[in-house]
């Protein structure tokens, strides 16, 4: 039950990532590389989250992972790790558009400022 | 020609180059790009003869590099170079340059201080080394002389090369946008112009620290990406 939880609270999140990046990709605000590096981040997120219980079936008999089961406050923190990440992968696309849209304009008046005076 | 604060040399440095150049077999236009200086750069560059772009406000050697570039790009340059303003190169090293640049055939041809380091201080010497052994290191570009201000640049290099910080780490991302454009990058020996002045006004090995921490942020991030 505790690990259907934990996949029913962060499997949204991951797609909303995954929507994200997608959207981004179409409308060529990020680059086929970067689109790449992030679908395969969620993927593997997915992944491990999704197979989070038969892991710990197995990690469990290794004597260095042993731990005790997925309690709630750890399904609280993953999910809220997941969130994390995808608020700061956001706003890490935000901050970097509008840097390159700052640069290229001061770019751009600073040439034609210029223009103007040198003529 | 990126430029701060650069009014005690930067007349000098205009008007001899502005001379050799109308010497040389090119016709060259000498693009000042004034990074938002404090002092009288942008007048004194421009009575001496030279194009002024003035910045808005201080953004770092990267970003006054980067200025030039799209200048040269809007102008139709077919190759465009760029050296210090603290009269550190000479101008026939850059005619030498362009000279190179057409018959290796090259895209980026960086003026390297460390083919022949006569006159460089032993520990300029090992700070320039360092820096372009970690620019080996983390982006996989080999140059014996990665923070040379002296480059040279093809048209399609001018087109293509776009980086995106704008401190002296550029010069390093420089050459990983290079490879990663596919450009051909090669480099031929120049000589370094010490003078009290530019050895006051160069970077130091505490600055190297700084642009070292920020090619490592830089790398991890574009892992990501």
């Amino acid at each position: 039950m505790r690990y259907v939880l934990l996949v029913i609270l962060n499997t949204p999140i991951i797609l909303l990532g995954l929507l994200n990046i997608v959207t981004q990709y179409k409308m060529k605000r990020v680059s086929k590389q970067r689109f790449r590096h992030q679908v395969i981040l969620w993927i593997l997120i997915l992944v491990v989250i999704v197979s989070s219980f038969p892991l710990y079936n197995y990690l469990i008999g290794k004597p260095l992972l042993g731990s005790s089961e997925l309690s709630l406050l750890d399904i609280i923190q993953t999910t809220t790790i997941i969130a994390m990440l995808y608020a700061l992968n956001s706003q890490r696309q935000k901050i970097d558009q509008a840097e390159k849209i700052i640069r290229d304009l001061h770019q751009e008046v600073s040439i034609r400022l210029s223009g103007n005076k040198n003529e | 020609m990126p430029a701060y604060n650069e009014s005690a040399v930067i007349g000098n440095v205009v008007s001899s180059a502005v001379q050799d150049f109308a010497d040389s077999p090119y016709l060259i236009d000498l693009v000042v790009v004034d990074d938002g200086s404090k002092d009288d750069t942008a007048n004194i560059a421009k009575q001496n003869g030279a194009v002024v772009i003035q910045h808005v406000i201080n953004i770092g050697a990267g970003g006054a590099t980067a200025t030039g570039l799209s200048y040269a790009q809007q102008q139709g340059f077919d190759i465009a170079c760029t050296m210090d303003a603290d009269g550190q190169h000479s101008s026939e090293d850059v005619v030498e340059g362009i000279d190179q640049l057409i018959s290796q055939q090259a895209d980026l041809l960086i003026g390297s201080r460390l083919i022949d380091d006569e006159g460089m201080s032993k520990i300029k010497i090992l700070g320039n080394k360092g820096l372009s052994i970690i620019t080996y290191l983390l982006f996989g570009t080999n140059t014996t002389d990665s923070q040379s201000g002296l480059r040279i640049f093809s048209r399609k290099a001018i087109e293509q090369l776009k980086w995106k910080t704008s401190g002296y780490e550029f010069c390093s991302e420089m050459l990983w946008r290079a490879k990663q454009e596919k450009l051909i990058i090669g480099e031929y020996p120049i000589k370094a112009i010490y003078t009290d002045y530019s050895k006051a006004k160069g970077q130091n090995n505490w600055n190297a620290i700084n642009i070292v921490k920020s090619l490592i942020k830089r790398r991890i991030t574009e892992m990501f990406e």
